[in-house]
Formats: C-alpha cells, sequence, structure tokens
C-alpha cells in the first residue's frame, strides 16, 4: 500500500509533527518541562531556606501540611516543600550529566568498533561486556565509601557536591555500555547502506562519510536510548541515596526518602512528596523516550 | 588519462572475487570454505554502448559490477579504461587520480529509496558530487543541479524535497541524476528497474536509452530480467555461478542462444501471451551453491544436452557465432 | 445487489464477489484500497488479478479469507464462496474453510514456513486439525503430497526443516500444504515472484500440471503480464482499488478495452522482440498511480489516460458488459456512470 504523507518537509519538522501525535510522548514532554522548569525557577519561589532545620528548635518536626509548610515538614525539621523543589536540579544534573558521559563514551566506542570492525570491534566488545556484567550498584556503593573516606583531610574535600559528581561519574562509567553496542549496530547497517556506498563511488572521503552520512543517520535511536537512559541514571542515584550512601551535602529525593522512611506512619508526606517527584520524572522521560521512537519512525500509522 | 589508440572504453579482464566461509560442522572443527564469487570474467565495453550483465540470484553479476567500482575489492584482475588499468588507482592513496577515475565511473543502485540519505534533500543529494568532485565554484552548482533535475525529467523546484517524499521511479531519477552529476562514461547500472511498477519501470528504461543517445554514456545493465535486458542493451554476458557462460550481441544471442544455460533463462519467461507454444527448455533442479561447485561445465548437473567430457572439463570461451562466443562443449 | 454474469454458461460460480470495499482507516485519513470490486470464479477456473502495487489486488484477495491486516476494514460487500456469505461467517465457521475448502500460497515462502517446526509437522497438524486424521495417516498423506508437488525422497523431507531447503523447494511445500485438504480453491498472491526466473518456471508448471489434475479453482495475483498470460482463463485487471476491464486471458491480450489494460499490456518490453536499429522507446504510461488517500473524483485513470475527456474528471464509470464474458469500466467504451454515493 503506497500511502502519502502531506505533512510539512523536513526531517526534524515532520518528526515534530508525528511526536505531537503520540499522546504519551506529549504527556511525557510535559513532565519533563515541568521538573525543568521547577529545578530552573523553582528556588527562587521555594518558601523557604532547603537547609533550614530551624522548624526541629520548635519542636515543629513533623509537621502536617498546613499553611505554614505547605507539605509539612519531614522528621529533621527541613519543609518538604522546599527541599522537594531543591531536589530537581539535582536529579537533572545526575541524570543529564551520567548520560552525557555515557553518550561521548558509548559513541565513541560503538562507533570505532562499528565503523573500524575486524579485530578492533571484537576488543572494544569484549570490553563493553566487562561493564555490562559488573555489578554496578555494588560497585557504587564500595567506591563512594571507599573514596569518601579517602579525601578525608585531602584539599579534595573541600569541593562541593564531591559526592554526588562522584555518583554521577559512575552511573555515566556504567550506563555507556547500551550506548556503544546501540551506536556499533547503526554504524554496522549505515557503514554498507547504499546511501553509504554510493558516496564512496562518488568520491566522498571517510571522514566525510562519517560525519554528514553515518553519524546523523544514527542518531535517532541513540537520542531515544538517553533519554531512557536519563530517566534510569535518576533512578538509581535515588536508589543509592536512599540506601544512605548519598552526597549528604547535596539535596536529592532519594536521600529525603532515606531520611524520612523510618517516620512513614507519622509523617507520610514526607516519603510521599520526594516518591512522588522521582516517579513524574521517571515516567516522564520514559514517556518522552517512547514518544521519540515514534517521532523517528516514519512508517508509523493510526 | 591519456586514452591508449583503440583501447576500448572499459576492458575488463580476468576479474575474481572469492570470499573464505568458515563452516562449522556439528562439534567439529571450523572450516574454510572458499565462494567463488566471481570467477575470471572478462568483458569489452565500447562508449555507448550497453552490456547487459545477466543471471540468477548469487550468480555474481553485481558482485562483479561492484569491485569494478571498488566498493567490493576484487582479488585479481585488471579493469581498463581506455587502456589504463584503474584497479590500483581506485584502492591507492592517490586521491585526485582516484577521484579522476571515479568522474568517469559511476553507480546507480537498485533500490532509489536505500540509496539516497534520507536526510538529505534532493539538492543535497545532488551537491555532493559537484563538491567532492569541485566541477565549478559555487555559484554555478545551482544551475547544474536544475540542469540535472531537468535532464532526468524532474523539476528543479522538487530539489527542495526529501527522499520520501517522491514515489519509487521519481527517487531512482534522482538516483540516475546523481550519478550523471559528474558527467561520468561509463554508468554501472544495479537491477535500476526491479524495484518499481511495471508502468513506471518503461518510464526509467525510455529514460535510460534518452539518454544514452543523447550522452553517449555507456552502460553496464545488471538484471535478472531478460525483457528489460533485450530493450536496453547492445551486448550481454550471460553469468553462471560466477563465470560468463556466454557472451556477445544482444540480437545474435536472443535470436539464437547456443549455452543450454541461456536457452533455458530465455525460454523460461512466459511470454505475455496466452496459449503461446510453450518451446521451453526445461532444467533439471535448482542452482548449486557457489561453494559447491560442480567439477567440469559448472552446469552439467543440470544441463540436459551434458556430455561425458562435461563433467570433466571446464569448457573455455568459443566464438559461436560473428560476435558472440560461449563456454559449451556441446552448443545448441 | 448487482452482478453481472461471467459467461451465460454459468449460473452459479463458486466464488463471487460483490461490492467488496476495504478501507484503511489511518490517522491521516481514509485509504480507499480497495473500492467497489466485482468478480467471479467458476469451479475448475484460474482467475488472474492483474495490478500494480497500490492496485488492491492483494488486499482484496485476502480479504477473501478476512485475512486483510488492521487497520484494513471491510466496509461493504460479500463474498460469496460454495453458497455462503464469508464475511457474515463467524470466525470458527471460517477458520474451517481456510485451509480445508479454500488454501493459500504465499508471496515469499522462506517466511510462510515456520523456521522451528519440521516440515512433517507443519503439513499434519493441519490435516489433523481439519480431518481428525490419525498421525500415521496424516503423514502418508503429507509425503504423498510432497511427491505431488515432485520433491523427491518425500519420506526423508518431513523431518527437514524450512531452512534446509531452498526457496523453490519451500514453495513447493507451500503448495503441498495448501492442498492437503483437496481445497475447491486456490488463492495465490505472487507465488513466484520471490524467485529466480528457471525456479518460476517449474513452479508454475507445477501449479498448472495440478490444476489441471486435481480440477482447482485458482485466484493468481500478480503483477507479471507473462504469468498471467500462462496461467489465467480468466483475467481482472485492476487499478487504484477499482476493476478496469475483466475478460477472457485471449480476449485481454488481443482486444482489450479499457485505455489503461491497454497501456499496460504495450509497456512491458518483450523478450522475443528485437530493439536494435529502431530507437528505443517502450510506450509508457505518464504518471504515476493516484494517492488512495486523496483518490481523484471520476475515473481513477482519467489523469494519466490518454484518452479522457472532461467527463472522466468528474464521473466515475461502471462496470459494464461490452461482449459475452466481457466487462469493462471506462466511459469512453459505454460505460454509464456511477451513481453519487
Amino acid at each position: 500500500m503506497e500511502t502519502r504523507l502531506a505533512p510539512p518537509s523536513g526531517i526534524w519538522r515532520q518528526s515534530w509533527y508525528r511526536f505531537r501525535r503520540n499522546r504519551a510522548g506529549v504527556i511525557g514532554l510535559f513532565l519533563v518541562a515541568l521538573v525543568v522548569l521547577t529545578a530552573i525557577v523553582g528556588p527562587f519561589f521555594a518558601p523557604y531556606d532547603p537547609n533550614d532545620h530551624s522548624a526541629m528548635m520548635r519542636g515543629a518536626s513533623n509537621a502536617a501540611p498546613g499553611a505554614v509548610n505547605l507539605f509539612g515538614t519531614d522528621r529533621n525539621g527541613y519543609d518538604v516543600l522546599s527541599r522537594g523543589i531543591y531536589g530537581a536540579p539535582t536529579a537533572l544534573a545526575v541524570g543529564l550529566g551520567a548520560m552525557v558521559i555515557a553518550s561521548i563514551i558509548g559513541v565513541l566506542v560503538g562507533g570505532v568498533a562499528g565503523y573500524v570492525g575486524g579485530f578492533t570491534d571484537e576488543a572494544l566488545m569484549r570490553g563493553t561486556e566487562f561493564f555490562m556484567v559488573v555489578p554496578v550498584f555494588v560497585v557504587i556503593l564500595a567506591v563512594v565509601r571507599l573514596f569518601g573516606i579517602m579525601v578525608v583531610g585531602t584539599p579534595l574535600e573541600r569541593i562541593p557536591n564531591l559526592n554526588l559528581m562522584t555518583i554521577i561519574l559512575l552511573l555515566g562509567l556504567f550506563s555507556w555500555p547500551q550506548v556503544a553496542r546501540m551506536t556499533r549496530a547503526e554504524f554496522l547497517r549505515l557503514r554498507h547502506a547504499e546511501f553509504v556506498e554510493a558516496a564512496r563511488c562518488i568520491g566522498t572521503t571517510p571522514r566525510e562519510i562519517l560525519f554528514r552520512h553515518i553519524l546523523p543517520n544514527a542518531l535517532p535511536p541513540l537520542i531515544v536510548l538517553v533519554a531512557l537512559g536519563v530517566g534510569g541514571a535518576i533512578l538509581a542515584e535515588a536508589m543509592v541515596s536512599f540506601l544512605g550512601f548519598g552526597d549528604p551535602k547535596s539535596i536529592s529525593w532519594g536521600q529525603m526518602l532515606f531520611f524520612n522512611y523510618q517516620s512513614l506512619k507519622v509523617a507520610p508526606w514526607a516519603c510521599l512528596v520526594p516518591g512522588a517527584a522521582i516517579f513524574v520524572t521517571v515516567l516522564g522521560f520514559n514517556l518522552l523516550a517512547d514518544g521519540l521512537t515514534d517521532a523517528f519512525n516514519p512508517r508509523v500509522r493510526s | 588519462m591519456t586514452p591508449l589508440p583503440d583501447a576500448p572504453l572499459l576492458d575488463v579482464r580476468g576479474l575474481r572475487k572469492h570470499y573464505k566461509v568458515l563452516k562449522r560442522a556439528l562439534f567439529g572443527r571450523r572450516q574454510a570454505r572458499i565462494v567463488r564469487a566471481v570467477d575470471d570474467i572478462s568483458f569489452v565495453l565500447q562508449a555507448g554502448q550497453t552490456l547487459g550483465l545477466v543471471g540468477e540470484s548469487g550468480c555474481g553479476k553485481t558482485t562483479a559490477a561492484r569491485s569494478i567500482l571498488d566498493l567490493v575489492r576484487a582479488d585479481a584482475g585488471e579493469i581498463r579504461l581506455d587502456g589504463q588499468d584503474v584497479r590500483p588507482i581506485l584502492a591507492g592513496a592517490d586521491r585526485a587520480a582516484m577521484l579522476g577515475v571515479r568522474r568517469r565511473m559511476q553507480y546507480v543502485f537498485q533500490d532509489p529509496y536505500l540509496s539516497l540519505n534520507p536526510r538529505w534533500t534532493i539538492d543535497e543529494a545532488l551537491r555532493e558530487p559537484l563538491r567532492v568532485h569541485a566541477a565549478q565554484d559555487q555559484q554555478g552548482w545551482k544551475e547544474r543541479i536544475a540542469a540535472l533535475l531537468e535532464t532526468v525529467g524532474l523539476e528543479p523546484r522538487h530539489g527542495v524535497r526529501y527522499p520520501h517524499e517522491f514515489s519509487g521511479g521519481q527517487r531512482q531519477r534522482v538516483g540516475i541524476a546523481r550519478a550523471l552529476a559528474v558527467g561520468p562514461d561509463v554508468v554501472l547500472l544495479d537491477e535500476p528497474v526491479s524495484s518499481l511498477d511495471i508502468s513506471v519501470r518503461a518510464q526509467i528504461l525510455n529514460l535510460l536509452a534518452e539518454l544514452q543517445d543523447r550522452l553517449g554514456v555507456a552502460y553496464v545493465y545488471i538484471s535478472h530480467d531478460l525483457s528489460s535486458v533485450r530493450f536496453i542493451s547492445t551486448h550481454v554476458a550471460v553469468m553462471y555461478l560466477g563465470r560468463i557462460v556466454e557472451i556477445g550481441a544482444v540480437d545474435e544471442i536472443f535470436a539464437r542462444p547456443r549455452h543450454h544455460y541461456t536457452a533455458a533463462l530465455i525460454s523460461a519467461i512466459p511470454p505475455p501471451s496466452p496459449g503461446a507454444v510453450d518451446k521451453r527448455v526445461h532444467l533439471l533442479g535448482e542452482v548449486p551453491s557457489a561453494i559447491d561447485r560442480p567439477t567440469g561445465c559448472a552446469f552439467h548437473p543440470r544441463c540436459a544436452a551434458a556430455l561425458p567430457i562435461c563433467r570433466e572439463i571446464d569448457p573455455a570461451l568459443q566464438p559461436t557465432g560473428p560476435n558472440s562466443q560461449a563456454a559449451c562443449h556441446n552448443p545448441a | 445487489m448487482r452482478s453481472i454474469p461471467v459467461s451465460a454458461a454459468d449460473p452459479a460460480p463458486l466464488l463471487a464477489v460483490e461490492g467488496l470495499k476495504v478501507h484503511f482507516h489511518t490517522r491521516d485519513g481514509v485509504v480507499r484500497a480497495v473500492d467497489g470490486v466485482d468478480f467471479q470464479v467458476a469451479a475448475g477456473q484460474t482467475l488472474g488479478i492483474v495490478g500494480e502495487s497500490g492496485s488492491g489486488k492483494t488486499v482484496s484477495s485476502l480479504t477473501l479469507l478476512r485475512l486483510a491486516p488492521p487497520p484494513a476494514k471491510i466496509v461493504a460487500g460479500r463474498v460469496m464462496f460454495e453458497g455462503e456469505d464469508l464475511l457474515t461467517q463467524s470466525d470458527k465457521r471460517l477458520a474451517e474453510i481456510r485451509g480445508r475448502r479454500m488454501a493459500m500460497i504465499f508471496q515469499n515462502p522462506a517466511t510462510s514456513l515456520n523456521p522451528v517446526l519440521s516440515i512433517g509437522s507443519q503439513l499434519t497438524e493441519i490435516l489433523r486439525w481439519h480431518t481428525g486424521a490419525s498421525a500415521k495417516a496424516a503423514r502418508e498423506r503429507a509425503a504423498e503430497l510432497l511427491a505431488l508437488v515432485g520433491i523427491s525422497d518425500p519420506v526423508a523431507r518431513l523431518r527437514q526443516y524450512p531452512h534446509e531447503l531452498s526457496g523453490g523447494m519451500k514453495q513447493r511445500v507451500g503448495i503441498a500444504r495448501a492442498l492437503l485438504c483437496e481445497p475447491s480453491l486456490l488463492l495465490a498472491d505472487e507465488p513466484t515472484t520471490a524467485l529466480d526466473v528457471t525456479i518460476q518456471a517449474q513452479i508454475l508448471d507445477l501449479l498448472a500440471d495440478l490444476r489441471q489434475r486435481l480440477g482447482m479453482a485458482m485466484v493468481l495475483v500478480t503483477h507479471d503480464m507473462g504469468v498471467v498470460a500462462r496461467m489465467a482463463d480468466r483475467i481482472t485487471v485492476m487499478y487504484a482499488g477499482r476493476v478496469c476491464e475483466t475478460a477472457d486471458a485471449v480476449t485481454i491480450f488481443n482486444a482489450p478495452q479499457h485505455p489503461y489494460t491497454r497501456a499496460l499490456l504495450e509497456s512491458v518490453p518483450r523478450v522475443d522482440h528485437s530493439y536494435s536499429g529502431a530507437r528505443r522507446v517502450l510506450p509508457s504510461i505518464a504518471g504515476r498511480p493516484p494517492d488512495l488517500l486523496h483518490a481523484p473524483p471520476g475515473c481513477r485513470f482519467h489523469d494519466r489516460c490518454p484518452e479522457a475527456t472532461a467527463e472522466c474528471r468528474q464521473v466515475m464509470p461502471r462496470e459494464h458488459v461490452v461482449a459475452a464474458g466481457h466487462t469493462v469500466s471506462c466511459l469512453r467504451r459505454g460505460s454509464p456512470g456511477e451513481s453519487a454515493p
């Protein structure tokens, strides 16, 4: 069946056209936009300093939501709403930071493996598999704890959020294998694509073929993968923090859960708010990825 | 490149491409087997001529064409363009010389959808050969692209569109325009109409014929469809398991095929007229794999006219007519 | 319901498709893939349905067994087969008919067989399900059919898996599978398109031979004029979801009436015709088939037709009989216009 779309031309504009038709994707984009907006302008509107736990001194910890504290206070006397807002930039920094690292390593390794092929490919892919079978959480927990001890007394100690950066780095270091495998698969497919052979026929240099033909065509599935990965990294950081291995100097939703889960019965709001925030953010990125899958697939119909 | 006097435009000699495949028997050791995809083929193409390269799937016709342009690196053989062997130039490091060869030989792919970068407009696709070969200053490109689109029956305003906005026939026109952009003397056409609808096939075949008459370009036309080969070609080479089994002027071979495989191929096409007399040359069995190439004449297990000698000795091409040769011990 | 007699001597055809409409509901609108199609097949007869991609020939044939995949939706029409309307039967009844009374051969032999089941189990399963035959009887029958379709050493083949067979062999197994329950009608959708010409010739020989020996009727869907000339008794030419012309094969090839049929026949180069010397030009049809999402009003072929008049751009032609057993949908051949829907 030959059916033709009569929509706007231009690959990106058409992708946007298809994206808009995927309800899940649009909801995802809305949720992600909400989180990003909160991260950027939220701090200006936060009712309290997130590190202000003076309420505890006043005996107002675990206060129920009300006029003074919109979402109540937690067992340490922090304002839940303010801390929730300040958790957004942390979550985004973790998600985006980890995936930027993963994308750079993954695209480089996968790209070289897929484009060069042969022994290089074999060696790089075996290396990638090594990173895939490592139990990520055990390594992250161990490294964070050991590093935390090692820096004590060194100038490194004065770097703000050092622990958080370590977590981001480690998440990035263990998330790149998926990106590498996808990049390699795309490069292998595209290396023998007819339009690449056509470019070789014309005499286009390998470098131009790589950057003008192969890379742009390999991007769409990678973007989807990275969008999913952002959600995954945020969730992973929340889990690390929830286990108490997070950065005590930064404000993270996972850590809020860690501090408050014992008072769940007394002050459920202190857990519900960060829990909901994690849920909304991860769901947003997953739905966004779903929408992007459709957007980049021109064959999607009905 | 100075053409040698009397040298043919394209002279392919002893082109060979073998693949090694690893075959592993259950619990056994890996065995390297050799697939003779293209096994010492030779042909000559003069300016303005079309050589139809025909055969069934797996006969090596596409591999042969691809190795002529170094898309697949041949193992042996010479590809002489105006008498000069260009195989080392295409494989070599001298980019200017390589571009000089590529300017003279171009390729049109089977599937025009796959052979155009989906993220580029038609203008961008046609600008690539101009940019790579720096044929003109950038100001001239726009006019050149417009002229190219008109040459292949498209309108210049179509240039801003993307490949998926075109029908199959229009995309193939773009593929042809891209090949013509550098002004080649030889164009290798790899099944250029087989992915198209019948009513569109005729349009593209007419376009190819018209371009040849107008520009004097020579074609190597690869196809399994003998009807279109008969239409477009002046000469035809029939391939079977990596070898040319019959080659010569198209009318001579279609009117009186001497190799039994050629005869079987031609007669296997049902004529578009009901109740036509069945003059079929029946073939036994199916094409063997190029790994297990039969001894002697590779065609003998399927040939009704096989002699004892056919099992022993591989026949060489022998003249069978004024303008034709066949590799057969017992020609029809 | 209007009906057009196939021929005077055939009052009750085996299969009669009447006013069939299949639409695809896509996000971009309704694609009228099949838009009012009629054809009949008499017992023992072969009907060739010819058309280009997008003509609706494949969708029409799949609809006979209600196999057209979503978003295809049968909007109107009847498929009368052996006295019952298949479009109104229950799924259970249809399952009994599929494979037993009406069987199908697919275009791609490589994907129409299940790769993880042996040839034997794929064949006997159908037989046991439809006829309740014993395992032993089913195996015997399966071997018998493999022999019938020209497969040597059939008993050994039953134990083999699809990947161990060549393309031509797989298509033979596909044919054997279709013939297991001796259907009265065989649907073949481009049965040889995926095969090499010499193998195609073998499969066409086989189908012609089987048809004669088993007295089966056949619907052969193809774009290849040579294949249809070789196989069909009657031919229906389709264009953009409508039937252009139906007649016996000799008439279609020797005295075609519809401008599209004529143009289609002329545009195919012939292997037995010399093109050297003369200027090489094939008579071709300008333009391309219409986008069925935005089907033009009037005759679907009018913008490519050399004979089109102003009327053709407005009025949709209806099928009408120009001679016994020969129907044409063309205003220039005396067809009446279709009344507004």
